[in-house]
């Protein structure tokens, strides 16, 4: 009974132990991990939205801004990773800047805003008839993008020493004129990290 | 006798010519454990640290700060510094842009950078404003986490 009562209680306490803590995201003083986390993404997004703003490439000589559509950013790393973990931190600031504006319209899936067509689809039906026909979306409303983001986020992964090993991370962005398909930027970042062949980087 | 006096004069040197050191730009701050060693605040060690320094070198140096407005009109600054010290030096800066009532301006791009130091070498940095409405900035530092 006393040995029952010992094995019931401690894991009662040891669960109750669990030391949970939430993550200062903006002084992150935590360790280091093998795989990307969100301090690699923040760190290739700022450098890539710094090397844009630096570079004066979305500076329209009238002033006015330009179209911007987020196509495919593909992951070659062994990890499962959202690509939008980058794309929407660029978007966010690049439309902030003033010197861009994004479009829902066309682009990868997930900068798409399904409602756009979907709009289109209940005008062209029978439910058009039941909306104010003022409001509806007419045709040829859509403003075409004039540029388009695409990238890739690969990895290397090499051996260090005996016990440890290198992997890296690259993140490479482009910024393409539609019209001319000419290529207005691109940067390249490179994340490295060396730590034990013990840890897994996907 | 005259030697104690010697050590006593190099060391009381060393400690002025630590503490005589003005800031190039009051808005970069260059916190403790960047710009020196904690050995510095402490006051046991710090006449020791104030000769050690005069030899080794004291961490990172503030040389000069540019700020100026890139083609697109956005507000970029340029940092030079000096890495006195005898090692490698690594730290993180981060910057808070400010617009013309003082208010911080949000980015995305406003995160911990690091920046590695060669030993006795010069060192530059860059960084860009986020909208064209900045007018001023704060650049905090830290020792890069390990």
């Amino acid at each position: 009974m006393k040995k029952f009562a010992i094995l019931f209680v401690i894991p009662l306490f040891l669960l109750g132990c669990t030391d949970v803590q939430k993550i200062d995201t903006t002084n992150d003083t935590g360790k280091q991990v093998m795989s990307l986390d969100y301090r690699d993404f923040d760190q290739a997004a700022s450098e890539m939205i710094q090397s844009l703003l630096s570079s004066g490439v979305l500076a329209k000589k009238d002033g006015s801004r330009y179209v911007v559509a987020t196509s495919k950013v593909i992951n070659d790393t062994m990890q499962r990773i959202d690509t939008d973990q980058l794309t929407s931190k660029i978007e966010e600031d690049l439309t902030n800047s003033g010197q861009v504006v994004m479009t829902s319209a066309v682009g990868s899936k997930s900068s798409r805003d399904e409602t756009v067509y979907e709009m289109r689809d209940v005008r062209d039906s029978s439910k058009g008839e039941e909306f104010n026909q003022g409001t509806l979306p007419q045709k040829g409303q859509i403003v075409s993008p004039e540029l388009s983001i695409s990238g890739k986020i690969f990895q290397r992964n090499l051996p260090y020493d005996k016990k440890n090993q290198q992997v890296e991370y690259y993140f490479q962005l482009k910024i393409t004129d539609i019209k001319t398909g000419l290529r207005f930027w691109q940067k390249e970042v490179l994340i490295g990290k060396r730590g034990s062949n013990k840890t897994v980087s996907w | 006798m005259k030697k104690i006096f010697l050590m006593l004069l190099f060391v009381l040197s060393a400690v002025i010519l630590v503490g005589c050191n003005e800031p190039v730009d009051k808005r970069v701050n260059l916190v403790t454990g960047v710009n020196s060693s904690t050995l510095a605040d402490n006051v046991l060690t710090r006449p020791v640290y104030g000769a050690f320094t005069l030899l080794a070198g004291y961490g990172i140096e503030l040389k000069d700060v540019k700020v100026f407005r890139n083609e697109a009109g956005f507000m970029e600054i340029q940092v030079t510094g000096y890495n006195s010290a005898v090692y490698k030096k690594r730290f993180d800066y981060k910057v808070d842009w400010l617009d013309s009532n003082g208010i911080a301006v949000n980015s995305k791009a406003n995160v911990w950078t690091t920046v590695s130091a060669k030993s006795r070498t010069v060192f530059y940095f860059k960084t860009v404003a986020p909208t064209k409405d900045v007018v001023d900035y704060r650049m905090n530092t830290r020792e890069t986490p390990k």
